[in-house]
C-alpha cells in the first residue's frame, strides 16, 4: 500500500503515452482551438466572429439538429440490438454449443471495407434493387423507391449503421457478460427469481460499466457513419441525414477551417457536460 | 425452456441471415465475369437503368478478377504490404505505450487523473478533420510526412486505445491486486503478472478496433502520404470501384482477409470477461 | 484442443498468403521509394560513370554529374518523313530508316540515313530502297544480323510479310516464305513485329506472345513466351550473342537460344512504367539497358539492383508527345534516342552525353499539382524542363487513368495549403477555386496578364474573362474549348435564350433525343448567362422551374427519357452516358433528319469535321457559336506561398507558350494566339478523315476541314468572352432533384422545393 502513495509511480506509467498524445493529439488540438479564434489562412485574430457565425449558420444549425437526432436514435437502439444478441447468446452457450459461427458473422461487418459494401446496398436499395422487387412481390403493386435518397434515407442511414456496429458492441456486452459471477444467478434461482428477475436485478446493474464503453464507442462510431453516409447519398444528401461531418468535409473543401474549428470546439463543450456527468456516476467503482 | 429456445434460435438465425446475404453478394460478385456483372448490376453501379437480378452464386463463375488483382497488378501486393507496415507497428505501440499508461489511470490515484482522462475521451471523440491541419504541421515539423512514420506515429497514440483498456482494468477485482501488493510484489510486478494477463480480454478489445480502424483509414494516408509507392490497400478500392467493379469485389475480399483473420484467432479472449478470466487462473 | 488448432490453422493461413504474396508474384515490396537508386544500393560501375545520378540525394550539394541532353540535327527532308526504325549498322554506326509516301500508289519510297563524322548523310545508293521498291513492299524492319548482314522485311499489298537477306552484291535472297503464309482458311499470316539474326544466320522471329526461331532453311528449332508489348511497333527484346532477352510473365528473361530455356530472371518492376513500354538492349558485356518514360536504367549479368542512369522525367524521355523508336549506346558511355511524335512523323533524335560538371538533381524545384492527369500541362512541365535543366519539375496528379476525384484527395490539398505549404502551381480544374481566391491563396497574376497582352500572343479575350473584382486575375486557362451548333439557321438561331429553345416549333424537334441528364446539363451550359452566371440564378425559384419545365418540354418534343433500355440504346442511337455538358455531339442526328439541329463541343479542328461536312451537304444549313459562350480547362494559378513565384510565372509562361500550345491533344484549342493561328494554317492533317456508320445503314465521312473552314471557326473564336464555369455541385444537385420529375413522379413544385432545400444549405455553408 505504501508504494501506491508514491507520487511518481503513477506517472512512469503514464509519460510515454501522456508525452506522445501531447505531441500528437493534444498540440493539433490546442492549435485547433488557436484556429477557432481566427481567419481561415490563420493570419489575423477575429476574436468570437466564428463562434457567432457558425452559431448563426443555418447549415450547422440544420446538421447539428440531425446529428442530435442520428446519435439519439441510433446509440440507444444500436445498444439495445447488441445487448440483446449477446444475452441471446449467453443463454444459448449455457445450453448446448458455444455459437462460434454466429459470433464470428455478427462481428464480420466490421471489416469489410466501407466503398465495397455500398455497392451492395445499392444493389439492395436502389429502384430497380432487390428491396423494392421483394415488396413488389408482397404487396402486389410496384415499387420504384430510391431509399438511399427518398425521405427515408435516414432509416437507410441507421440500418446501415447498425449492421456495421452491432458486432463488435456485441463483442463487448459478451465480455461483459461473462465477467458476471455465476454464483449471483445461482443464489437468485434459490430465492426462485425468474428471467426476468434475473435481468433486472443481476445482469443489468452487473453491466453498468460496459454500458458506459459501449455508449462512448457507439458516439465514436457514428462519426464514421459519414463515410457510407457519403459514399452511399453523396455530399450533399436528403436534408434529413444531412450531418455534422459533412458539414465539415464541405467547409474543409472551402477552406474554411476557421468555421469548422470554432464549431468543433463548440462540440467539445456539449459533450463534455455528459462526459463528466458519467465520470460521476459510472466511472468509479467500488 | 424449449419455446425459448426455439425463439432465440430464430433470432439468431436471422441475424446472421442478414449480415450474410450482403456478404454472399458481394463474394458471388467477385467471381463473376465482367459481362455477367453489368447484366445484373447495371443500375447500382450507376451505368444505366435496368432491374438488378441478384444472385448467391455466380452463373458463370470466372476467376478473371481475382487472376487480375494477384497476377495483373502488382500494385496491390504493394500496398496489402504497406498496410502491414503501418498497421502492425500501432498495434505493437499502443500495447506497449498504452497498457501501462491505462493501469495507471484503472490502478492509481494520483492529482488531476480525472481531468486528464477527460481530456483522453475528448481527443478521442474529435472527428479527424479538425486536427487535421494541425496535424500535419506536427508531423511536417518531425520531418516525418510521406514516410510510413507519418501513419504510425499519430496512430500508437490514439487515445481510443487506451480508454478502453482502462475501462477493461478497472474491472480487475481489486482484491487480487491487493493481495499481490501483501505478498510483497512490487508495481511493475503486478501490472505485468496480474494486469496483463487479466486485462488481456480488455487490450485485445481495443488493439482489434484499431487494427480495423487502421486497415480501412482513408483520410491520413491522403493527408499524410504523397508518394503513391506508400499508399495502403485502403486507397485500392476507391480508386477503382467503378470501371472495374469485379476487381473492386475481389479486392474487398482479399481485403477484409487479414482482419477476419486477426479476429479468428483472438475470438476466445475477445469475449472472455475479465472477471471470470481472472477466476480461472 | 480446438483452440490450438485455430491458430495453427490461422498461422498456416497467413504463411500460405505470404508465401502467395512472395512467390507468386516474385516481387518485392515497393515501398522503400519511388527510385531504385536509394543510398544503401551497392555502387556498381559497369556503365562506367562512377558517380552516377542519384535522385534521392537532393540535400546534399555535393552530387555532382548527369547525362546532358542535346538535340542532333537531321538532314532535310525528314520533318515529312515517317520512321521506320533507328539501329546501329555496320562498323557500329548510326542508321535511320524512313519513309515518304513516293509516286507510286503500291509502296512508299525509303530512305536510308547514316552517322557519320557527327552529321546525318542520306545515303543515296542503298541498294535496299531499290529492292523494296521492286517488289512493291512497305518496310516494316531493317536488322544488322550478328551475321554481319542486313535483312529488311515488309509488307506486300495483301499484306504478306516477306523478309529479305540483302546480299553483298545488291541482291535480295528472300527467307522464310513458307513461314510467313496464310495457315488454312486464315486471310492473313504472321506480320511479326520485329525479328533478329543470330551469328550462324538463324532467324528468330517475333510474334506477340511467341518467339521463334528458325535455322536459315526455314526449320523451327524453338519457340519461347514472352509477353505482349501493347503496341504492334515494339518487339521487347534483344539477340546477345546466343541468348535472346525479352519480357516474360512480367519480368526480363534470358533465354538460351541453345535449347529455349530460361537462364536468367530479371525484376524490372521498380523501372517499368505507366505505359509498360520498355525498350531493352544490351550493353555487350551481358548487362540489359532498359528505357521508357522513367529514364534509362542498367542491370549488370545476373545483378539484382537496376541503376538509373538518365531519369526520364529531366528530359524528352518524359514528354508525352513523343514517342521513343529506338535507343542505342554511343562509342564513350553516351546514348542515342530516337522519337516520333504523332504518327510516326516530326523525327527527332536526342543525344545524351554525361557531364560530371552538372549536379546530379537538379538545385531548383518547381511543383505542380493537378487532379487529373493533363496532357497540355505534362507537355508544359516536360518543355520547361528542357529549357531549364537547373530545375526539377514535380508534376503531382491526384487521380490516373479516369480515376473518381474524392473529396478526400482535395482535402489532402487544402491541408497542405492552409499549413502555408502545397505545390507552387496549381492546375485549377475540379479545385473549388473561388474559395481559393476567397481566402488569398492564389497569387495575383496580373503582372504576366499584362506582358502576355502587350507581347500579343494571346488571345486577350480568353484573359479578361477571369478578372476578379478587385481588378486581379488569379487564373488563367491554358485550353478553351466551345459549343458549335449546326443546322437549319431558324434552329440555330433559337439557341439564343432558354426561351426561344423551348418554344421552337419547326419541322422536326430542335436537338437531338439524349437521357435527361444530358439534355439539362447541355441546356444548363447553353444557357449559362440566364441560369448561372456569378450570381447562381437559379436560386431563385422562378428561374429554377423555368429551367426544369424548359427542359422538360424539350425533352417531350424530342423523345427524350430519363434513361434508356439497351434495346431502346440500339435502335435509337441514344446513350445512357453522362458527359459534364451534356454535349454528346447532336450534328450526327441533325444529318440523319432527326432534328433540326446539332450541337457539337469543339476542342480542336478534329471535332469540326463532322459539322463542317453535315454543312456541306445539307444545303441552307448554318454553323454558329452559341453566344459568346467558351469552356476553359488547364486552368492554371500560382500558390500565394510559393517559394520562388517568378519560376512559378515562368511556368505558367511556359504552359502558354508557343511550343507547348501548339500540340494538339485533343483536349481544347490553344489560348495563344499564335498556336492556334499555326493550328489554323497548317496543313499537316488535310489527309486526316473520319466517318462513323450507324446501324441502320447511315453512314458520314468528313475530311479534316478546310482552311476556310478553320479560319472561319477561328474568327468565331476571336469574338468568345463569357467563360463558362458552372458548380458541378449545384448540378449534381439540379439533376438528382428534377429526375423524378422528368419521370413524371413528381410535380416540377416539388422538384424544385427537393433542389432548393439542398442548394439553401450549400448556400449557407
Amino acid at each position: 500500500m505504501a508504494k501506491l502513495k508514491q507520487e511518481a509511480l503513477p506517472w512512469l506509467f503514464l509519460v510515454p503515452s501522456l508525452a506522445g498524445t501531447a505531441v500528437f493529439m493534444g498540440f493539433p488540438f490546442l492549435d485547433a482551438v488557436r484556429r477557432s479564434f481566427q481567419d481561415a489562412m490563420g493570419v489575423r485574430f477575429t476574436g468570437l466572429k466564428n463562434y457567432r457565425a457558425v452559431w448563426n449558420n443555418e447549415a450547422f444549425r440544420l446538421a447539428a439538429g440531425n446529428t442530435a437526432r442520428f446519435l439519439a436514435l441510433c446509440i440507444p437502439l444500436l445498444m439495445a440490438v447488441s445487448l440483446g444478441l449477446a444475452l441471446v447468446i449467453t443463454w444459448r452457450r449455457k445450453g448446448a454449443g458455444n455459437l462460434r459461427l454466429v459470433r464470428t458473422t455478427l462481428v464480420l461487418p466490421m471489416v469489410v471495407p466501407a466503398a465495397a459494401m455500398v455497392l451492395i446496398w445499392r444493389i439492395l436499395l436502389c429502384p430497380d434493387g432487390i428491396l423494392n422487387q421483394a415488396l413488389t412481390v408482397v404487396t402486389g403493386r410496384l415499387w420504384e423507391t430510391d431509399w438511399a435518397f427518398s425521405g427515408h434515407a435516414f432509416s437507410v442511414l441507421i440500418a446501415t449503421y447498425l449492421w456495421k456496429h452491432t458486432g463488435y458492441d456485441m463483442i463487448l456486452w459478451l465480455a461483459g457478460l461473462s465477467g458476471i459471477p455465476e454464483e449471483l444467478y445461482e443464489a437468485a434461482r434459490i430465492d426462485g427469481a425468474g428471467l426476468w428477475q434475473e435481468l433486472i436485478y443481476i445482469t443489468f446493474p452487473q453491466l453498468g460499466g460496459t454500458a458506459g464503453l459501449v455508449g462512448i464507442l457507439s458516439v465514436v462510431n457514428s462519426f464514421r457513419v459519414y463515410r457510407e453516409a457519403y459514399l452511399l447519398a453523396g455530399s450533399y444528401p436528403d436534408s434529413s441525414i444531412y450531418l455534422i461531418p459533412h458539414l465539415f468535409a464541405h467547409w474543409f473543401l472551402n477552406l474554411d477551417i476557421q468555421k469548422m474549428t470554432a464549431a468543433a470546439v463548440m462540440m467539445t463543450a456539449v459533450f463534455l457536460l455528459p462526459v463528466a456527468a458519467w465520470k460521476v456516476t459510472g466511472g468509479r467503482r467500488p | 425452456m424449449k419455446r425459448r429456445h426455439w425463439f432465440t434460435g430464430a433470432v439468431l438465425l436471422a441475424a446472421c441471415l442478414l449480415v450474410w446475404l450482403p456478404l454472399i453478394l458481394m463474394t458471388a460478385a467477385a467471381w463473376m465475369p465482367e459481362d455477367e456483372l453489368y447484366w445484373r448490376y447495371l443500375s447500382p453501379l450507376g451505368m444505366g437503368r435496368d432491374r438488378v437480378r441478384a444472385a448467391l452464386l455466380p452463373s458463370y463463375p470466372s476467376l478473371a478478377a481475382m487472376k487480375e488483382l494477384l497476377i495483373g497488378s502488382p500494385g496491390f501486393f504493394a500496398m496489402f504490404w504497406n498496410s502491414c507496415i503501418q498497421v502492425i507497428p500501432v498495434a505493437a505501440g499502443q500495447f506497449l505505450i498504452g497498457a501501462p499508461a491505462a493501469w495507471a489511470f484503472a490502478r492509481f490515484r494520483f492529482p488531476g487523473k480525472k481531468q486528464l482522462f477527460g481530456i483522453y475521451v475528448i481527443l478521442m471523440i474529435l472527428p479527424f478533420q479538425v486536427t487535421q491541419v494541425s496535424g500535419y504541421l506536427v508531423l511536417d515539423r518531425l520531418g516525418v510526412l510521406n514516410t510510413h512514420a507519418a501513419m504510425i506515429l499519430p496512430g500508437i497514440w490514439s487515445t481510443l486505445p487506451v480508454f478502453i483498456m482502462t475501462r477493461s482494468f478497472e474491472t480487475i477485482p481489486e482484491v487480487l491486486t491487493e493481495a499481490a501488493y501483501l505478498d510483497g510484489a512490487g508495481v511493475w510486478y503486478t501490472f505485468l503478472h496480474i494486469g496483463l494477463p487479466l486485462g488481456y480480454p480488455g487490450i485485445a478489445t481495443a488493439l482489434m478496433l484499431s487494427f480495423t480502424d487502421g486497415w480501412n483509414a482513408l483520410e491520413q494516408p491522403l493527408t499524410y502520404l504523397k508518394d503513391k509507392d506508400l499508399w495502403p490497400i485502403s486507397l485500392y478500392l476507391p480508386d477503382i470501384a467503378r470501371d472495374k467493379a469485379a476487381v473492386a469485389f475481389a479486392a474487398a475480399l482479399i481485403t477484409c482477409f487479414l482482419p477476419v483473420l486477426v479476429y479468428l484467432n483472438c475470438q476466445e479472449e475477445l469475449e472472455q470477461g475479465v472477471a471470470s478470466s481472472g477466476l480461472k487462473q | 484442443m480446438t483452440k490450438t488448432c485455430r491458430t495453427y490453422m490461422a498461422k498456416i493461413l497467413i504463411a500460405v498468403l505470404t508465401a502467395g504474396l512472395l512467390g507468386g508474384c516474385q516481387r518485392p515490396p515497393k515501398g522503400e521509394g519511388e527510385s531504385p537508386a536509394s543510398s544503401e544500393r551497392p555502387v556498381s560501375d559497369t556503365a562506367g560513370t562512377g558517380d552516377t545520378p542519384d535522385l534521392k540525394q537532393g540535400k546534399e550539394p555535393a552530387a555532382m554529374g548527369r547525362y546532358r541532353e542535346t538535340e542532333l540535327e537531321l538532314p532535310e527532308g525528314t520533318e515529312s518523313q515517317s520512321l521506320i526504325c533507328f539501329i546501329s549498322g555496320e562498323g557500329g554506326r548510326m542508321e535511320l530508316y524512313t519513309a515518304a509516301k513516293g509516286g507510286s500508289e503500291k509502296s512508299s519510297d525509303v530512305f536510308r540515313y547514316r552517322y557519320e563524322e557527327e552529321t546525318w548523310k542520306r545515303d543515296e545508293d542503298w541498294a535496299g530502297a531499290g529492292a523494296l521498291r521492286d517488289r512493291g513492299l512497305d518496310l516494316m524492319n531493317v536488322v544488322y544480323g550478328q551475321d554481319g548482314n542486313y535483312y529488311l522485311g515488309g509488307v506486300d499489298g495483301d499484306y504478306r510479310y516477306h523478309l529479305l537477306k540483302l546480299e553483298e552484291d545488291g541482291g535480295t535472297e528472300e527467307l522464310l516464305e513458307e513461314v510467313f503464309q496464310p495457315g488454312e482458311k486464315k486471310q492473313y499470316g504472321l506480320i511479326p513485329p520485329g525479328f533478329g539474326v543470330t551469328e550462324n544466320g538463324s532467324i528468330l522471329i517475333h510474334d506477340y506472345w511467341e518467339v521463334y526461331l528458325y535455322d536459315s532453311g526455314g526449320a523451327r528449332l524453338l519457340s519461347m513466351t514472352k509477353d505482349f508489348s501493347g503496341s504492334d511497333s515494339d518487339a521487347r527484346g534483344f539477340l546477345n550473342g546466343n541468348e535472346f532477352i525479352t519480357v516474360n510473365g512480367g519480368n526480363i528473361v534470358r533465354y538460351d537460344l541453345k535449347d529455349g530455356r530460361v537462364t536468367e530472371t530479371v525484376d524490372y518492376s521498380e523501372v517499368d512504367d505507366s505505359r509498360e513500354s520498355v525498350c531493352l538492349f544490351g550493353d555487350g558485356s551481358g548487362g540489359i539497358y532498359a528505357v521508357n518514360e522513367k529514364g534509362l536504367s542498367h542491370i549488370n549479368q545476373g545483378g539484382t539492383v537496376w541503376e538509373i542512369l538518365i531519369d526520364g522525367s529531366l528530359n524528352h524521355l518524359g514528354m508525352r508527345s513523343l514517342y521513343l523508336k529506338g535507343f542505342l549506346k554511343g562509342e564513350k558511355e553516351d546514348f542515342y534516342g530516337a522519337f516520333v511524335s504523332e504518327g510516326n512523323r516530326g523525327i527527332t533524335v536526342y543525344h545524351y552525353e554525361y557531364d560530371p560538371d552538372m549536379t546530379a538533381v537538379p538545385p531548383l524545384a518547381l511543383t505542380v499539382y493537378s487532379l487529373e492527369d493533363q496532357s497540355v500541362v505534362r507537355q508544359a512541365v516536360s518543355q520547361f524542363q528542357s529549357e531549364h535543366p537547373d530545375v526539377r519539375v514535380e508534376l503531382r496528379t491526384a487521380v490516373e487513368d479516369g480515376g473518381a476525384v474524392t473529396e478526400e484527395m482535395i482535402q489532402g490539398l487544402n491541408t497542405e495549403l492552409l499549413s502555408g505549404k502545397g505545390a507552387d502551381v496549381l492546375i485549377l480544374d475540379g479545385l473549388p477555386a473561388a474559395s481559393y481566391i476567397e481566402k488569398g491563396v492564389l497569387a495575383d497574376l496580373s503582372d504576366l496578364v499584362k506582358d502576355l497582352e502587350e507581347s500579343g500572343d494571346m488571345m486577350d479575350n480568353f484573359l479578361e474573362g477571369f478578372r476578379e473584382e478587385d481588378g486581379s486575375i488569379r487564373q488563367i486557362p491554358a485550353r478553351v474549348g466551345f459549343p458549335l451548333v449546326t443546322g437549319r439557321p431558324e434552329a440555330v438561331k433559337a439557341h439564343e435564350s432558354l426561351e426561344s429553345m423551348t418554344t421552337y416549333q419547326g419541322e422536326r424537334p430542335l436537338t437531338e433525343p439524349d437521357n435527361y441528364e444530358n439534355l439539362q446539363r447541355k441546356i444548363g451550359w447553353l444557357c449559362y448567362e440566364e441560369l448561372f452566371g456569378q450570381e447562381m440564378k437559379v436560386r431563385d425559384r422562378q428561374v429554377l422551374i423555368r429551367y426544369l419545365e424548359s427542359v422538360k418540354l424539350i425533352g417531350e418534343a424530342n423523345g427524350s427519357q430519363t434513361s434508356f433500355t439497351e434495346a431502346e440504346t440500339l435502335e435509337r442511337f441514344v446513350t445512357n452516358h453522362v458527359v459534364r455538358n451534356g454535349i454528346t455531339g447532336g450534328v450526327v442526328d441533325f444529318d440523319r433528319g432527326v432534328s433540326d439541329s446539332g450541337v457539337e463541343f469543339l476542342e480542336g479542328y478534329s471535332r469540326l469535321s463532322f459539322p463542317a461536312q453535315v454543312r456541306r451537304q445539307n444545303p441552307g444549313s448554318v454553323m454558329a457559336a452559341v453566344g459568346k459562350l467558351y469552356f476553359p480547362s488547364a486552368m492554371a494559378g500560382i500558390n500565394q506561398a510559393a517559394a520562388d513565384k517568378d519560376m512559378a510565372e515562368e511556368f505558367i509562361r511556359c504552359l502558354l507558350s508557343f511550343e507547348v500550345q501548339k500540340e494538339d491533344f485533343y483536349d481544347g484549342f490553344p489560348v495563344n494566339k499564335k498556336a492556334l493561328e499555326h493550328l489554323t494554317e497548317s496543313a499537316a492533317r488535310d489527309q486526316y478523315s473520319e466517318s462513323v456508320g450507324y446501324t441502320d445503314g447511315y453512314r458520314l465521312h468528313a475530311d479534316w476541314p478546310t482552311l476556310e473552314e478553320r479560319r472561319e471557326i477561328l474568327a468565331m473564336m476571336e469574338n468568345l468572352s463569357v467563360p463558362v464555369v458552372v458548380d458541378e455541385t449545384v448540378m449534381k444537385m439540379i439533376t438528382e432533384g428534377s429526375r423524378d420529375y422528368f419521370d413524371n413522379k413528381k410535380t416540377v413544385d416539388q422538384a424544385a422545393d427537393e433542389i432548393l432545400r439542398k442548394l439553401s444549405i450549400y448556400l449557407a455553408e
